[in-house]
């Protein structure tokens, strides 16, 4: 009985942390992680952009990145030739309402 | 009727309309699958699709959704009675708000994490993604103004409060320094900048700070500078514009982020206070009417109310929000409910303590309409929420300083990203034809200038009854997007369709009104201020009615075309 209300409290108390954070920090994290993101997407770009057609000839030495770059192409095709909007600039303005 | 009944009535109302009727809606209709892939799993890129838990995804939507809106909107609707404002904050939740936060989020996600522009081109027309853009850039352009006015010529007018915003921005600057610079712990660094913050604040009200204030205000009675603008209005206002301007072309990190985050410990707690005083202190309405008359100087009950409060019952911009922000970011389908609905439920409750610091802490209504007089909508605020924090022994002029900063701060913060967005927008619309547009200081500073025009010229409820009815002509085009997609889905789509249709029938009677009126008051105009102000607010509605007209019109061809089977042949 006490090892479930205790269970119970926890998760609680995991629920409470994870919204908190949610309001306070999330946004922060979210902001260095879409950075972090931008950046690795212009390096596939300048190494293998001809994969989408930019005339950039992939060295040698980028080639030897082709097995470690293959399994986010296509993500990384989808992300780079998405149609955007000022509607996808609007959650990076959160709040204002 | 007693605060704690209020409060009981809330409580039914999210049982009733979150636990038995979005339930259902979520169940029979719309039947999301926990095992589907999601837009975030599928498409994570690290930049725009990343998955995120429930929890911490209902803290993001909550905060992204609630800010000043369901505040002043509350507030400045009690004067038709509190009995019609508070059954257009329940049951405008319970019917049309969540289910456009949820529909859409759940469009978005069955859409491949599309965004509202691209779901406008795709199922209306391509020119219903333009009106949106419409919508969105008048929506900014109003928020600015009715946020500055209210700021501006409202709170920072009051010689106890320019400091205290200052040293609480200090506080964020500092919170981001120590945090990315100073590699400094995260507990730290909050208790570090919330602590400064509190002392501040207490400085500010101090009677040899506030007097430095009233000397340069030129109070008691502050003189006019020009058109009807006061010494203290005006310098209050360029405080406004130089913390929008740091705001918007600084890097984000360094300002608009860490002063967001020590304003949100702030905010919270404030609000925490307020509520515990609330519930130990248990007012009632006293002479407060539940229902003044069906028309006040703002207009009549219908259509005007509905425009009046936007957020805390219905808001456009929160579809955005689900769209493109927490839509591509959902782990699992049965996730959206409790985070779109849940959020717009949560924020429900925020707009229903709002409501009750302008009616319970006032007791009648010629107190709360002097306070309205003197300080607008967030002045009322702040002195309801000071009169709540009394009974938890915080002295008065602290609570009135502490509540005035604390608004200040909350307006501010969502200048600042508005000035950002509008300065990207404008290089992005004018960039390749006027390339000075690129530059960012130009771009804020345009931004500022047609700020300024808003904020000095057009008085405040004017602006805050058009911001409104852009907003909500923005939440009749999300439901009819809603309506659209679910009929192609071939689900049932009345749940979305008559809010829709409510919604903008509503939404283009009220700016009908507001450009007659405004047309009204160009000819019996006194001063050349207020021709021009009407004749601002009047071209604004025309032209929001014609959009909405062309919207109406496609929509409903749309909606005619639009067959069960068309799911499988549109991308």
């Amino acid at each position: 009985m006490l090892d479930r209300v205790h269970k119970k409290l926890r998760r609680a108390m995991r629920m409470l942390s994870e919204i908190l954070y949610g309001m306070t920090v999330f946004d922060w994290v979210r902001g260095l992680r879409r950075q972090r993101g931008e950046i690795e997407q212009l390096f596939m770009l300048i190494t293998f952009g001809d994969l989408i057609g930019i005339p950039v000839l992939p060295p040698y030495y980028a080639l030897r990145l082709l097995p470690y770059v293959v399994p986010h192409i296509n993500r990384w095709k989808h992300s780079l030739l998405r149609e955007r909007d000022w509607t996808d600039l609007a959650e990076l303005i959160e709040g204002v309402d | 009727m007693n605060t704690i009944f209020v409060l009981i009535i809330a409580a039914i109302a999210l049982f009733l309309g979150y636990g038995v009727y979005a339930r259902r809606i979520d169940r029979d209709v719309i039947q999301p699958d926990p095992k589907r892939a999601c837009p975030a799993k599928l498409y994570m890129d690290g930049v725009d699709f990343i998955p995120a838990s429930r929890n911490v995804l209902f803290g993001y939507q909550f905060k992204s959704i609630a800010a000043l809106g369901p505040i002043l909107g509350p507030i400045a609707a009690v004067q038709w009675g509190w009995l019609p404002a508070l059954l257009w904050i329940i049951f405008g939740t319970s019917f049309i708000g969540w289910v456009q936060d949820y529909a859409s989020m759940m469009m978005g996600v069955r859409r491949d994490g599309d965004t509202l522009g691209a779901l406008s081109y795709k199922l209306i027309s391509p020119r219903a993604r333009n009106i949106l853009m419409l919508f969105l850039y008048f929506y900014l352009l109003l928020i600015m103004g009715a946020f500055g006015n209210t700021v501006g010529k409202g709170l920072m007018i009051n010689p106890k409060v320019p400091l205290g915003m200052i040293i609480v921005t200090l506080a964020g600057i500092l919170a981001g320094q120590m945090l990315y610079k100073m590699k400094q712990d995260i507990v730290l660094t909050s208790i570090v900048a919330v602590a400064i913050s509190f002392l501040g604040i207490g400085i500010s009200t101090l009677p040899a700070v506030s007097n430095i204030f009233s000397g340069l205000y030129g109070l008691p009675k502050s003189p006019v500078v020009f058109l009807t603008v006061t010494r203290a209005q005006f310098i209050g206002t360029l405080l406004v514009f130089v913390f929008c301007y740091l705001g918007s072309v600084l890097p984000i990190w360094s300002w608009a982020q860490p002063v967001n985050y020590v304003s949100f410990w702030i905010i919270a707690l404030g609000m925490l206070g307020g509520v515990l005083g609330m519930l130990i202190w248990r007012p009632g309405m006293g002479e407060f009417p539940a229902f003044t008359q069906w028309s006040i100087p703002t207009g009549p009950l219908w259509p005007m109310l509905f425009v009046t409060i936007a957020c805390g019952a219905i808001s456009g911009w929160h579809s955005l929000v689900s769209t493109s922000g927490t839509a591509r970011q959902l782990e699992c389908e049965t996730d959206a409910l409790p985070v779109g609905g849940g959020a717009m439920f949560m924020e429900m409750v925020l707009a229903t303590i709002a409501f009750l610091t302008a009616t319970v802490a006032f007791g009648s209504l010629a107190a709360y309409k002097e306070t309205l007089g003197k300080v607008a909508a967030l002045g009322v605020f702040a002195e309801g929420l000071a009169r709540f924090l009394d009974h938890i022994g915080v002295p008065h002029d602290f609570g009135v300083a502490y509540g005035s900063v604390f608004l200040t701060i909350m307006g501010l913060t969502i200048m600042q990203l508005a000035v950002r967005f509008m300065r990207v927008a404008s290089a992005e619309l004018l960039g390749d034809k006027v390339p000075v547009f690129k530059n960012v200081h130009v771009g804020t500073i345009v931004a500022l200038i047609l700020t300024a025009i808003f904020v000095w010229i057009v008085p405040w409820l004017t602006i805050w009854t058009a911001f409104g009815a852009a907003n909500q002509l923005m939440a009749g085009l999300a439901l009819l997007l809603i309506s659209l997609w679910l009929k192609e889905e071939g689900k049932r789509n009345t749940w979305a369709l008559y809010p829709s249709i409510f919604m903008l029938v509503t939404t283009v009677a009220a700016l009908i009104l507001l450009a007659y009126n405004q047309f009204k008051g160009i000819a019996v105009a006194k001063t050349s201020q207020a021709a021009i102000a009407a004749a601002l607010v009047a071209i604004i509605a025309v032209v929001l009615i014609v959009a909405a007209a062309f919207l109406i019109a496609d929509g409903w061809k749309a909606l005619q075309k639009r067959r069960p089977e068309m799911a499988k042949k549109t991308p």
